[in-house]
């Protein structure tokens, strides 16, 4: 066990380091440059130069990465070049709104995404399952601003039950914080439902087909108890997978959710950065969804191997 | 005229020559009221005076801003743009970011909304007789937010601030060959005089709210301006939570009347399209800056007023004269008489706009000469100057553009009439900040387009219009316009005091212009301030700035 | 391969064709799969108006007998763009899944086969790749390069490469492990002739799979470009860039503006993952 952790965790360093350097590179080819993006396009040549050469920016690249390696190595993620403050209070702050986000979206996600895909086995290939299995792989690839939209002007323009911005006044405490991400949390969960109902439902047909449960019928115990103790159990376990694998896209990857409600999360940070060659905050927040992404496959690995002792730990990364 | 005469004289006394000019032509009817309240203003002629002139010469009095009838005390809701970047006075350059410094900073003179300069900080200003040096005379009694007076030190040290090539300023793109760090001299402590590198006519524009970062700030300023958000103004920041929003409380040691409501809050956006169902959810009271054409629900949305103010914002669109397919001025114009102007105008712009004549003299400028004769679509001429030209089969090329405003939509318009003239424009839309890239030949699309159509945002005088984007050695001449004549007359232009000379030679460069289009002025669009009906009182100006101290709710 | 198993292939294939029209899901989905491909290759002779011919003075006029979507901002019929509108996506999109299946298909099998050091090194570029959300790697590319319909490809393309390819590797390793490839190794055949001359007719019916659901992805991701701005560009009728440059109209009342775009595009992706879907219960059965 040990030694597949520390195998799969020198895996993740070395994931991590090469998204860095790509980050880097690519870094380096966007258009525009730093001091024209604080100036605007009609400030004067002059001024624009010396506010990069103030910036250090005339350094040879390869110069100005080692620097920011070796201070970020020490727990220091840089200046913004942009915002001339720290970049680590911008990165927790857009990470706890978008852990935020993701953990409502999550609380609202899994369990209906659970009794759909049970639902949708225990009826398999009646109406109700293609309706569920249907309607989720749809919902899943429905872009979030189609939902969205539809969702504003129901909710936010006719009706006026939920704020259309997902900005809290200040000091709002979490109840009036829950009413606040409601909305902006209704896309994601829709991309999600289809995943969880669907990896679920295979799960659980493949469970109710097992020979334990076949064995814990014959025992005689009630049905609603071998699905809730057997069959539930197990085919929970591909689910954690999935949730997993989702939490790049669910941490970082809702620059369209962000933009449409206005909400300060980690991917229209890292867009906002990466137009404005912000170096320090695109390469802080690019790492960030890196290690929640690698923390999260790491934990879902660990809780699959508990929760099922069976799997190879050597394989387990296949 | 006789009977009022030797008031008018009295008046007259001790003026100077351009400005007993424009008194002899606004009698005489060659300068219409609004032109001479207008240039009276820059000229340092206080209001007050210039309506008495009106009164004196039986026209009227000149307008005031009166105080609406809003309830003191409210909460004022405001959509805007987010800064791009941290608020610094010296270095800011987007709407966001100066909309804020507006609102705790106060310029010497401020450009309203008709384009009449103001006083604030300064009380009254004047130049000697060739322009060269102003004077002016600054308010007593007003205090900074951290404490101390204001007097001539304080501005003295603004200015060079601003012009210190060091500083990375962003002012320097006004005041680079006109004003020099040292060149602004205290002569007492309420009186400050600007030693110019040469004539300017119209350089109290430069130091009012047109020149958006020059608030005047203590000569102690420390830098970091986010940690103390100093200035003068009828509002103190409450709080500014970057990318989110600020908010503002009334200042209670304001040296004028005190601001009406107690608190305004800004919530900051990326876009236009959430500020309108903000606006529509009721989140916000007021939306800043709307464009028409994306704003076209709220136009017609009966409980939302849509305040328009005149501008010379505009979308110029430049053909590079020295590329294989623009060389010839002929084809320029064929170009130009695709386009229906009265179209962009209601169509486009919602008629919220004034159609352009391919110069950046638009008519809101008193200075522009009326009587040259307006460019109309007339495909059939067209034809023929292509023809002429010897591109009668027509050709092919690129239209480089942004993603901004109302510029997709007109791109688009532009492709389907150059068409008549077998003109094929493929679009290539992209990222503004990708478009202006380094904003220097070579890195950027904006700068290296044969055909591109960039944004200016309004500016009180047309100066920088002129020479910037149209002389040979413009800093942002992206059509390559190499052409003497037109370099002496800008030059003339600008050092020209008097209304009627500076009308004069804007005649002669509109008619050059027209004949020679490097860049094609389709419209300059009105300033939109979008709110809600209950609200009153509220002053935005064509730069984008919004003054809140008479707001309120009725 | 022998005789036995080329006819055994080819019953397979007559089975999964039954199996396909029979399957309800299938068939609606490649109706309206079908009908969007016919919308690409001849919409511009089926509609009423020309989808870029603007009418700026009838703008935003609601559905009437003459338009029968209504007209966008710039006056354009709405009908006639919609019917348009699949072209750019429906050329993007299966572009860029065609080019993630090649390179996935060719990294999966390589990383499966050989497994080792190669394994190991593209599996961790692979990684860093999936770590970022698609949407982000793709934006950081296009702002990088510039916004172009080649560039949206070959970056949609080369995003969700990463992706097929760990579908494909885990294939793999469980082919690898089977009969005919020892066979195949005892005949001394090369590494390049096991991987593309055995295996891969033997995992294409996965492939297909993870194609079709890709391609509803690709979709996705398109659209989602196009309304952030950096993915099509005007004139084209593209659904999404409609919605983005309309969506503060339906507060207006203008809900046509935005209303059939929508429409276009949920119908496009429900199509296509019907079509999946009835394709992979047809190649398990």
């Amino acid at each position: 066990m040990s030694r597949f952790l520390g195998r799969r965790f020198a895996f993740s360093l070395t994931t991590l380091f090469l998204l860095s350097l790509l980050v880097f590179f690519v870094g380096q080819v966007l258009p525009g440059n730093v001091g024209r993006t604080i100036l605007g396009p009609l400030a004067d040549q002059e001024a624009v130069d010396a506010l990069n050469r103030q910036f250090g920016l005339d350094r040879p690249i390869v110069e100005q990465y080692g620097t920011w390696i070796w201070h970020f190595l020490q727990g220091d993620m840089g200046q913004s070049y942009i915002y001339g403050v720290p970049v680590a209070p911008f990165i927790v702050q857009a990470l706890g709104n978008s852990l935020k986000l993701a953990l409502v979206a999550f609380m609202l996600v899994v369990p209906l995404g659970i009794l759909g895909g049970v639902l949708a086995a225990l009826n398999a290939d009646r109406p109700i399952d293609r309706v569920i299995s249907m309607g989720g792989l749809s919902a899943t690839v429905m872009p979030e601003f189609v939902s969205g939209v539809v969702l504003i002007m129901i909710f936010g323009v006719w009706l006026r039950w939920l704020p259309i911005s997902a900005a809290w006044p200040e000091g709002a405490g979490p109840l009036t914080q829950l009413y606040y991400v409601i909305l902006p949390a209704i896309p994601l969960v829709l991309v999600l439902f289809g995943y969880i109902a669907r990896m679920t439902r295979a799960s659980m047909i493949e469970a109710l087909d097992s020979d334990y449960t076949r064995t814990a019928v014959l025992k005689g115990l009630t049905w609603r108890r071998v699905i809730w103790r057997h069959v539930l159990r197990n085919a929970l376990l591909p689910t954690i997978t999935v949730i997993a694998s989702q939490t790049g896209y669910l941490i970082g990857g809702l620059i369209v959710v962000e933009t449409l409600f206005r909400y300060q999360g980690i991917g229209s940070l890292i867009f906002r950065a990466a137009k404005a060659k912000d170096f320090a905050m695109l390469e802080a927040g690019v790492l960030i969804i890196g290690i929640t992404y690698a923390v999260a496959t790491l934990l879902a690995d660990i809780l699959y191997s508990i929760l099922n002792p069976r799997i190879q730990m050597e394989t387990a990364n296949d | 005229m006789t009977r009022n005469a030797s008031w008018l004289d009295n008046l007259r006394a001790g003026l100077t020559p351009p400005e007993n000019h424009l008194i002899d032509g606004y009698v005489d009817g060659r300068v219409s009221r609004r032109e001479f309240l207008r240039h009276g203003s820059l000229l340092g002629l206080s209001l007050p005076f210039l309506g008495r002139v009106g009164l004196a010469t039986g026209l009227g009095a000149a307008p005031s801003v009166a105080r609406a009838a809003g309830q003191p005390g409210a909460t004022i809701r405001v959509a805007c743009t987010a800064p791009e970047a941290e608020i610094d006075p010296v270095l800011v350059g987007d709407y966001g970011a100066f909309l804020m410094l507006q609102q705790v900073g106060e310029f010497l003179c401020v450009d309203g909304p008709d384009l009449l300069l103001r006083p604030s900080l300064a009380t009254s200003w004047k130049s000697n007789e060739d322009g060269s040096v102003w004077t002016f005379t600054l308010r007593k009694g007003v205090k900074f937010h951290s404490g101390g007076e204001m007097r001539a030190d304080d501005v003295v040290a603004t200015m060079d601030r601003l012009a210190d090539p060091k500083n990375s300023s962003n002012a320097l793109s006004v005041f680079k060959g006109i004003l020099q760090s040292g060149a602004t001299r205290k002569v007492d402590d309420y009186t400050v005089e600007f030693h110019l590198n040469g004539p300017n006519g119209n350089f109290p524009y430069l130091v009012s709210s047109d020149n958006y970062n020059a608030i005047i700030l203590p000569a102690s300023y420390p830098g970091h301006y986010e940690t103390a958000w100093d200035g003068t103004g009828p509002f103190r920041l409450h709080k500014y939570t970057r990318n989110v929003g600020a908010s503002f409380i009334r200042n209670e040691e304001y040296w004028g009347r005190k601001s009406l409501p107690a608190r305004t809050e800004f919530t900051f956006f990326a876009d236009i399209q959430p500020q309108i169902l903000a606006l529509q959810a009721g989140e916000v009271d007021i939306i800043n800056k709307l464009p028409a054409l994306a704003g076209v629900a709220l136009l017609n949305d009966p409980s939302v007023n849509v305040m328009t103010i005149k501008s010379s914002a505009h979308q110029p669109v430049h053909m590079q004269c020295d590329s294989e397919v623009f060389k010839d001025p002929r084809v320029r114009q064929a170009v130009s008489l695709c386009l229906d102007r009265e179209k962009l105008k209601t169509g486009l712009m919602k008629d919220r706009a004034i159609i352009g004549n391919d110069s950046p003299l638009a008519s809101v400028y008193p200075s522009a000469d009326p009587s040259v004769p307006q460019r109309k679509q007339d495909i059939r001429k067209a034809r023929e100057l292509m023809k002429a030209a010897g591109k009668e089969n027509g050709f092919q090329v690129a239209l480089t553009t942004e993603q901004y405003l109302e510029i997709p939509a007109y791109a688009q318009l532009i492709q389907r009439w150059v068409k008549e003239i077998g003109i094929d424009l493929t679009l290539d839309i992209m990222d503004r900040n990708v478009f202006y890239g380094d904003a220097v030949r070579g890195k950027s699309p904006w700068r290296d387009s044969v055909m591109g159509i960039a944004d200016f945002g309004h500016r009180g005088v047309p100066n920088v219009f002129l020479t910037a984007i149209l002389t040979s050695d413009g800093s942002w001449n992206s059509a390559n316009l190499q052409n003497r004549e037109y370099d002496a007359l800008a030059k003339s232009y600008i050092g020209t005091l008097d209304l009627e000379s500076q009308r004069q030679v804007a005649g002669q460069i509109q008619r050059l212009l027209l004949e020679e289009t490097p860049v094609l002025y389709g419209y300059f669009f009105d300033h939109l301030t979008a709110m809600a009906k209950h609200i009153v009182g509220v002053q935005p100006t064509a730069m984008g700035q919004l003054f809140l101290q008479e707001a309120g709710k009725a | 391969m022998t005789d036995v198993d080329a006819s055994h292939r080819q019953r397979r294939i007559h089975e999964v064709f039954a199996a396909l029209f029979v399957s309800g899901s299938f068939v609606t989905g490649m109706t309206i799969v079908l009908f969007w491909a016919l919308c690409t290759v001849l919409g511009r002779h089926l509609v009423p108006y020309d989808p870029l011919a603007d009418d700026i003075l009838n703008a935003l006029a609601p559905p009437s007998a003459e338009h029968w979507f209504g007209t966008d901002q710039l006056g354009r019929d709405i009908f006639s763009r919609v019917i348009v509108g699949s072209r750019d996506i429906l050329t993007v999109a299966p572009l860029a899944t065609i080019l993630a299946t090649g390179v996935g298909t060719v990294l999966g099998l390589l990383t499966g086969y050989f497994r080792g050091v190669v394994d190991d090194v593209v599996s961790r570029f692979n990684e860093a790749m999936m770590a970022m959300p698609s949407v982000i790697v793709a934006l950081l590319a296009i702002v990088a390069l510039g916004t172009s319909e080649t560039t949206v490809i070959i970056v949609i393309g080369l995003s969700f490469a990463p992706v097929i390819a760990r579908t494909v590797r885990s294939t793999v390793l469980a082919e690898r492990e089977l009969d005919y490839i020892a066979a195949a190794k005892l005949r001394h055949e090369n590494s390049m002739h096991i991987m593309f001359v055995e295996i891969l007719p033997n995992i294409l019916p996965p492939i297909l799979v993870e194609f079709t659901v890709r391609l509803g992805y690709a979709i996705f991701a398109v659209a989602t470009l196009s309304f952030i701005g950096f993915g099509l560009q005007p004139p084209s009728p593209d659904w999404g860039l409609s919605i983005s440059t309309n969506y503060s109209m339906i507060s207006g009342g203008y809900w046509w503006a935005v209303v059939f775009d929508a429409l276009a595009i949920a119908s496009l992706v429900i199509g296509i993952n019907l079509v999946a879907d009835g394709l992979q219960g047809a190649l398990n059965d």
